[in-house]
């Protein structure tokens, strides 16, 4: 590397349920659009250094189709120089905007990336409008294709995961998260979206009160007889998220307040039909191509799209769920496909800085059999 | 007047139902209760009341989005709001002093002009406005809904003396086409119409049924269908309504009339009722009431003797048996069931005809108060007529019971009812014979077929001139199951209309517009293996409805009630539906393990690929094609059907059934000038790429357990239709491929056990089989 990358700076919108929550109403492009705004408000960033606008969605079509990157640029007023470009990774699509930018600012193909990420789950749905999947393929490789539940009860299978741990997880999700939310430590990352009904400032998705009660009484939501529930698996969520990644030097000499650096990235593949596996592979990779071992993070983020899959993680890859997800993970917090891994990325980055740590994991399983990881170091 | 905003006072189950009904028609309304002690939201009733309306099942609503013209309040801070209405309903509790109060501060709020009427079932419209001023008097009256509002198709209204004619008038018309509500003129006297005699009959019906030893299925077999009685009979009906509701209706009745009335020599066991009452067997809303279901969800019935509940046994009585359809051989049966049906009914009619004009003007109100208010088939004077008055009078002399002149006349002139020359009369109570007349705007089929012939009939369906150019074909099978004499009918309409018409409308006066094919012929088709006449069957179908379609005149669908299968086929295949309101269409048949076959797949498939605002892309028209079929999804509105698109946006929705057929006409004159059939439009499908798409969707519900194994086959054979079986994107299907893809899927289908297994299931039980 030439030169290295850091992160300046993250901001998210509050993450609302899709389909009932506060953000039913706002276009996906404007959310984003909202984020990216307050980032470059808020690190005190030169609009017109910025050299790329990268936005992560999954389903880019309808109203966050069209190159949603460059819209989003013009939407938020950056200035016509700044280019745009959309990328998808599924779930991995906004983390993977950040391994880009880090790789460009390595390469000296630039010293300011905005790396946003974003997903209306209620304005266009999982799938997309007009799913069109190749009929060999689905038929030799079911995996390619197959929903995300179904791959979260085969992890279940395979690592003989009980309902108990999973509700056990998924209540310790919502415990962090509605502390972070009651304490105020959430509310520094998140920018206010006005909507037709008001102003949305909070996420909507946490329940405080759940217990294990509750989740006991829930039907398996994927599998007759399985034991993956509503209760234990990230909800379809609207949101978006964005971080600011600079040449450590940019940084330097405009006084922006780094959080973290990025030490190493990774990407992998494993099979499909248990993808969320992913992020051991990955995780492996990025370690190692930072000369890590796993007991040396401090700070880990990894996302939760369902707690079997966080469990089966764990069980390849054992650590320490202490470091895990401080203030909460997607179970309780949402996961807007393409704006986790910035939300993730950021957050790990924020939360290295506050828990005064030395090295961050930020990793996510992906649908179709990837994995990606991100590894940070203090400044 | 014009009622553009109206308010109901009072968020019960009557009173929330009225306004979802108002909202129904497209009126917002102003839901107010009173604010609860300590009540954080002062709105709370009626807030809940929508809210549990939105989950009640019969649905209030036609359609969700109405709850949002129902704007919840309270008594106390939007009693203001009330100046902005030109209806007021009050359905508060049964109270005149409560009553009184609420229209003392109506009265100060309500604007000039605007009608108030009560809901009162039980109360007197002079002890209501007993004390308050002249104005409010003229503006006052009293609008009788049933239970539930929505469904219920009678309003009973009550003017008093002081009444505006143009109040009265102009509710009557709101509620007639606004609502949709049969209307009837009551007098102002305790249970008006229906009640006072429906009351009546329950009472009589369970007392006889306690003192000649019949249990409760025998009672309800006798009462219910063979006197055209909703199969509930009695003990049924009491257990719909409630028990405990019914009691106090009772009481309030005995309460009301003066102690020479006959209902008071009728009165029967109360503590049975106060007992089970008392034990929470309030009927279905409680634990249960005269017929229950157990743990494991079989029927129970309770001995009336004992008191303890036994087994349902479906009784299969001799004497239904031998009477057949004819009630008057079921009253002459000599077993107790025989004695019984003759003792309550005539009693029934005996109070009912001493009671004209005392209730009622003429026994046309009273019929057709009975009719809409507890769906009877017939009402009690054209049952009697149905039994022979003559005969009735000479067993009441034989019994030596004293027979009402009303009744007397009846027999001398020979019924209650005549015909006279095509037009039907009823017995004044003068002993002159009128005409019946319908309301401006009304046409009814049995009308025109009581004055003349029909242009076409075969077993299954005529052909009849409804004037101005119009043909109207009604089918008549059972359930209006069509067959191919219906489809043949189709065809005649298809080839006679342009010789001298303007064009055709698709009615009838069932209770259902049509269940669908006639799935027994297939049945018995498929077990002599006649394969080749099923699939004649299903060409000719397509052959006909395609003939109709393209036809040089056009065609409107007139549909009420169920509209399933090849009934909504038909529909599909219309230039323009005017549907009752109450219309329930579908595609059902992978109920009963098929396709649809008769152009349902490709119209549905059409129309989610052409209509304005449909998501477009190469999967979204199939996609909900594929939900709406695979699911076999039953509107359970017309206005939920047009989202469904079984109707258009442009189709007309009609509220009152009596008015269906003149609007079905008067589109079909609309559409007659310059009329030019439509083009065939050709659709871009995905073919295999599609199939893959949607088995990403079908995988999810199998693995949730959602699909038996009968559904997986019934699916692949509908993919290979929505789909357009061998096709790719770039090229175009058209109707005859769509056609032939119906055909191979359907003939596939039926020749499997598993198909044949679903529709002997539903011939035998009425209910899908899960297999």
């Amino acid at each position: 590397m030439t030169s290295r990358a850091v992160i300046a700076g993250y901001v998210r919108t509050p993450f609302a349920f899709a389909g009932k929550g506060e953000l039913v109403r706002v276009r996906p492009d404007e959310l984003a659009a909202a984020a990216v705004a307050a980032l470059i408000e808020r690190s005190g960033v030169r609009p017109e250094d910025i050299e790329d606008l990268i936005c992560g969605c999954a389903m880019p079509e309808a109203e966050q189709g069209l190159n949603v990157g460059r819209l989003i640029g013009l939407l938020s007023h950056l200035p016509i120089s700044v280019a745009g470009v959309t990328v998808n990774r599924f779930c991995g699509s906004s983390m993977n905007a950040i391994h880009m930018a880090a790789g460009a600012i390595a390469m000296g193909a630039g010293e300011v990336f905005v790396c946003a990420g974003v997903e209306s789950m209620t304005r266009v749905p999982v799938g997309g409008y007009n799913p069109m999947p190749n009929p060999d393929l689905a038929a030799n490789l079911p995996g390619a294709y197959m929903g995300m539940g179904e791959t979260a009860e085969n992890l279940v299978e395979k690592y003989q995961i009980t309902r108990d741990e999973q509700e056990e997880f998924s209540v310790s999700s919502h415990v962090k998260a509605a502390a972070a939310q009651k304490d105020g430590r959430l509310s520094g990352e998140i920018v206010a979206i006005k909507t037709k009904d008001g102003l949305v400032e909070r996420d909507g998705c946490i329940r405080p009160d759940t217990g294990r009660a509750a989740l006991a009484g829930l039907k398996p939501a994927f599998r007759e007889g399985g034991s993956v529930t509503a209760g234990t698996s990230s909800p379809l969520t609207d949101g978006a998220a964005s971080v600011l990644v600079v040449s450590e030097a940019y940084a330097e000499k405009h006084g922006l307040e780094p959080l973290a650096r990025i030490r190493g990235v990774a990407v992998a593949g494993c099979a499909p039909e248990i993808m969320g596996i992913g992020p051991v592979a990955a995780t492996r990779k990025a370690l190692e191509r930072a000369g890590l071992k796993l007991d040396q993070i401090d700070v880990i983020e990894m996302n939760e799209a369902f707690a079997s899959q966080v469990l089966a993680c764990a069980r390849e890859m054992p650590f320490d769920f202490a470091r895990m997800n401080l203030d909460g993970g997607a179970i309780a917090l949402g996961h807007p496909l393409g704006a986790t891994g910035a939300r993730i990325t950021g957050k790990a980055a924020q939360l290295l800085k506050r828990e005064k740590g030395k090295y961050a994991l930020a990793t996510q399983c992906i649908g179709g059999g990837q994995g990606i990881a991100t590894i940070l170091e203090a400044i | 007047m014009e009622i553009k905003r109206a308010a109901v006072i009072g968020a019960g189950v009557m009173g929330s139902g009225i306004a979802a009904h108002i909202a129904n028609a497209g009126v917002s309304v102003l839901l107010l209760d009173i604010v609860p002690k300590g009540a954080t939201d002062r709105s709370v009733i009626a807030r809940g009341a929508i809210e549990r309306m939105l989950k009640a099942d019969p649905a209030p609503f036609m359609h969700k989005r109405n709850a949002r013209l129902v704007t919840p309040g309270n008594i106390e801070d939007d009693l203001d709001k009330l100046a902005e209405c030109d209806w007021i309903v009050e359905a508060v509790l049964e109270d005149p002093k409560i009553k009184h109060d609420l229209y003392a501060r109506i009265d100060k709020v309500r604007g000039k002009g605007s009608v108030v009427s009560s809901n009162t079932s039980t109360l007197p419209l002079a002890v209501l406005t007993k004390g308050m001023p002249r104005g409010f008097a003229r503006d006052f009256l009293i609008t009788h809904f049933f239970n539930p509002p929505r469904y219920m198709r009678l309003l009973e209204i009550v003017a008093g003396p002081e009444t505006r004619p143009e109040a009265v008038a102009a509710l009557a018309d709101f509620a007639d086409r606004r609502l949709g509500k049969g209307v009837v003129v009551a007098k102002d006297t305790p249970g008006f119409i229906a009640n006072r005699l429906g009351v009546f009959w329950i009472e009589c019906a369970v007392a006889e049924a306690i003192a000649n030893g019949l249990g409760v299925e025998e009672a309800d077999a006798v009462m219910g269908r063979p006197m055209g009685i909703p199969k509930t009979g009695v003990f049924g009906l009491l257990d719909l309504v409630g028990l405990d509701l019914s009691r106090h209706v009772a009481r309030e009745m005995a309460a009301a009339l003066p102690k020479t009335d006959a209902y008071h020599a009728i009165s029967h066991e109360a503590a049975l009722f106060d007992r089970m009452i008392a034990d929470g067997y309030t009927g279905r809303k409680g634990k249960g009431g005269f017929y229950r279901l157990n743990e494991k969800r079989e029927k129970e019935v309770l001995d009336l003797g004992r008191g303890d509940y036994a087994p349902a046994l479906r009784p299969k009585l001799d004497s239904i048996g031998a009477a057949g359809k004819d009630p008057r051989k079921l009253m002459e049966y000599p077993d107790k069931t025989g004695t019984y049906a003759w003792r309550v009914m005539s009693q029934l009619l005996v109070y009912a005809a001493s009671l004209i004009p005392e209730i009622a003007d003429d026994i046309a109100a009273a019929d057709e108060a009975m009719r809409l208010g507890y769906a009877w088939k017939q009402g009690l004077f054209e049952l009697a007529d149905r039994i022979g008055v003559a005969w009735i009078v000479a067993r009441l002399q034989q019994d030596g019971r004293e027979v009402p002149p009303l009744l007397a006349m009846a027999a001398e002139k020979g019924g209650f009812y005549r015909v006279q020359d095509g037009r039907l009369q009823y017995l004044g109570v003068g002993g002159d014979y009128a005409d019946l007349k319908r309301r401006e705007g009304v046409l009814l089929l049995e009308d025109i077929k009581r004055a003349g012939q029909p242009v076409r009939r075969n077993g299954s369906a005529s052909l009849w001139d409804i004037g101005d150019g119009v043909l109207c074909l009604e089918f008549h099978t059972k359930m209006n199951a069509l067959d191919q004499d219906s489809l043949k009918m189709v065809e005649d309409a298809v080839r006679i209309v342009p010789k001298a018409h303007k064009g055709l409308v698709i009615y009838n006066e069932g209770s259902n517009f049509s269940a669908g094919a006639n799935i027994g012929l297939a049945l018995f088709a498929a077990n002599v293996a006649l394969w080749p006449m099923i699939e004649e069957l299903v060409a000719s179908g397509q052959r006909v409805y395609r003939a109709l379609k393209y036809a040089p005149f056009p065609v409107v669908g007139a549909p009420s009630g169920l509209a399933l299968g090849g009934g909504c086929e038909i529909l599909l295949h219309c230039d323009a539906v005017q549907a009752h309101a109450e219309s329930y269409i579908g595609l059902v048949e992978v109920g009963v393990g098929v396709v649809p076959g008769w152009g349902g797949c490709k119209e549905l498939l059409t129309r989610w690929t052409t209509a304005p605002g449909a998501p477009h892309g190469p999967m979204a028209a199939v996609a909900k094609a594929f939900q709406t079929i695979g699911t076999a999804q039953v509107a359970k509105s017309a206005v939920e059907a047009q989202e469904l698109m079984f109707l258009r946006k442009t189709d007309g929705i009609v509220m009152n059934r009596d008015r269906l057929l003149a609007e079905a006409k008067a589109r079909v004159l609309a559409l007659a000038d310059d009329y030019k059939p439509p083009q065939e439009v050709k659709l871009r499908l995905p073919g295999a790429t599609g199939r893959a798409a949607i088995e990403m969707a079908v995988r999810d519900f199998e693995l949730r357990g959602m699909l038996t194994p009968h559904d997986r086959v019934v699916v692949e054979e509908l993919k290979q239709v929505l789909t357009g079986g061998d096709t790719d994107i770039v090229d175009e299907t058209g109707e005859d491929a769509l056609y032939a893809l119906e055909r191979k899927a359907f003939m596939k289908l039926i020749r499997h056990p598993g198909t044949l297994a679903r529709v002997e299931h539903m011939l035998d039980t009425g209910k899908p089989l899960r297999n």
